[in-house]
């Protein structure tokens, strides 16, 4: 799994539901979450916590423009790339944090990725999850 | 509700133990003591029952002393109001089912509590039958409503299941789970299955070499970090097969066995046999009516 340190930034809930801010280096995730600070006291702005997500859940994008709905886009630059017949595994390094994506190989050919590029690297908050960090990761 | 401390000498295979346990449960409680191997956990339910008696000690249940070698107190094991379950039954062989039951009733005439409890636990029509012509899921039923015939105050399992098969087990894991509910019984159980422990505990404790080594929600316990994902199982890896640039991980939890994609890197430190929890959110799953009528096609299929 993608783990990246944050802090809490901000949260805003409704219901169970909840929205989490959190701050990883220069840029700004959000975890939906069905979890409250009633539920998880965790939940408070400038608690530390690590902010997860599976490797098969980010997507890649090259030279983006227009609009887009999602709100997580980390800025990257890849490492590395290991091809299978199918899909590929690709190694971002983003602002010192190891993220890694795997997209099908198709994919990573059509958009001609190669060691080096600057990527931005997607994710849905819904696909987000934290993890508590008493131990500074 | 109790409130125990005890200490006591084990002589065993592997040397002399120290058996030192302390521990609290509320009324309702489930409370589960949790170890791999070694000694010590049985010992501490055969304490509260009055089996075995503790080198040093005190237990009191709902405000009652059972046991405290400070003061000279040690009520006697039928004045103690258990119920315990053993991983064997310990049926009477000679006497029907609801014979069985009627000799352990605190009231032998109170045979309405004695129907409910055929009621409760569904073995209303097996009551004339002598506990070898049942099946083992059928003599844990009959040993369950026989702990509860005393009204206990206490509810001891000991490894309760283990004797089962995997899909009898998970079923009477959700009875058990049902009773204790019913009747709010503070229970005490014994397991060394990680899964049933998810699934029964409220609070587990861990024993090692007779010493409590973590202690708190299963949850809490069994994952070295709180996690916001709403999907937790916990399983066992069964294989691993390296596909194209990930993994196929088998994985049983419980009695079914799942597969899920892992990386590389999380594979370095995850071997077959290994437990491992899975997590999702609550977000991911696709929910889908199941057709209770198994031999009818859903029209969407057909």
């Amino acid at each position: 799994m993608n783990r990246l340190p944050g802090i809490i930034v901000a949260v805003a809930s409704e219901g169970d539901i909840s929205l989490v801010d959190v701050a990883v280096g220069e840029n700004t995730l959000t975890a939906m979450l069905v979890e409250t600070a009633e539920s998880a006291p965790y939940l408070e702005a400038g608690n530390a916590v690590s902010v997860l997500f599976k490797e098969t859940e980010v997507s890649l994008g090259k030279d983006l423009s227009g609009r887009l709905s999602l709100r997580n886009r980390l800025q990257g630059e890849i490492a590395d790339i290991r091809k299978g017949k199918l899909l590929a595994e690709v190694t971002l390094d983003c602002g010192g944090h190891r993220l890694v994506s795997v997209i099908t190989r198709r994919a990573a050919e059509r958009l001609e990725l190669a060691v080096g590029d600057r990527v931005e690297a997607l994710v849905k908050a819904n696909e987000v999850m934290l993890g508590e960090r008493a131990d500074g990761l | 509700m109790l409130e125990l401390s005890l200490r006591k000498n084990l002589h065993t295979a592997e040397g002399n133990v120290t058996l030192d346990i302390e521990l609290e449960a509320e009324t309702g409680q489930f409370l589960t003591l949790f170890g791999r191997s070694g000694v010590g956990k049985t010992t501490c339910l055969r304490c509260i029952a009055g089996l075995t008696e503790p080198d040093h000690g005190r237990i009191a249940v709902g405000g009652e002393i059972w046991f405290d070698r400070t003061k000279g107190i040690d009520i006697p094991p039928q004045k103690r109001r258990v119920g315990f379950v053993f991983q064997d039954y310990a049926l009477f062989p000679n006497l029907s089912v609801r014979e069985n039951l009627r000799i352990a009733l605190g009231d032998p005439k109170d045979e309405r509590y004695l129907d409910e409890l055929l009621e409760l636990m569904d073995i209303r029509e097996l009551e004339r039958r002598l506990p070898t012509t049942l099946s083992g899921g059928q003599q844990q039923r009959v040993a369950l409503a026989r702990a509860l015939a005393r009204r206990p105050r206490l509810l001891l399992l000991d490894e309760p299941l283990s004797a089962l098969d995997g899909e009898t087990r998970q079923r009477l894991q959700n009875e058990i789970l049902r009773i204790q509910r019913h009747f709010r019984m503070t229970t005490l159980m014994v397991s060394h299955d990680l899964g049933e422990v998810y699934r029964l505990s409220d609070r587990v404790i861990v024993i090692e070499g007779g010493r409590t080594v973590a202690r708190g929600r299963p949850a809490e316990v069994f994952s070295n970090r709180r996690i916001s994902g709403k999907f937790q199982f916990t399983g066992e890896v069964l294989a691993v097969e390296p596909n194209d640039v990930v993994f196929t991980l088998s994985i049983l939890i419980g009695n079914r066995v799942v597969q899920v994609i892992a990386t590389a890197q999380e594979m370095q430190d995850i071997q077959v046999g290994d437990t491992v929890m899975l997590v999702s959110k609550a977000f991911n799953p696709l929910v889908m009516k199941v057709d209770r009528n198994p031999g009818r096609l859903s029209p969407s299929r057909s």
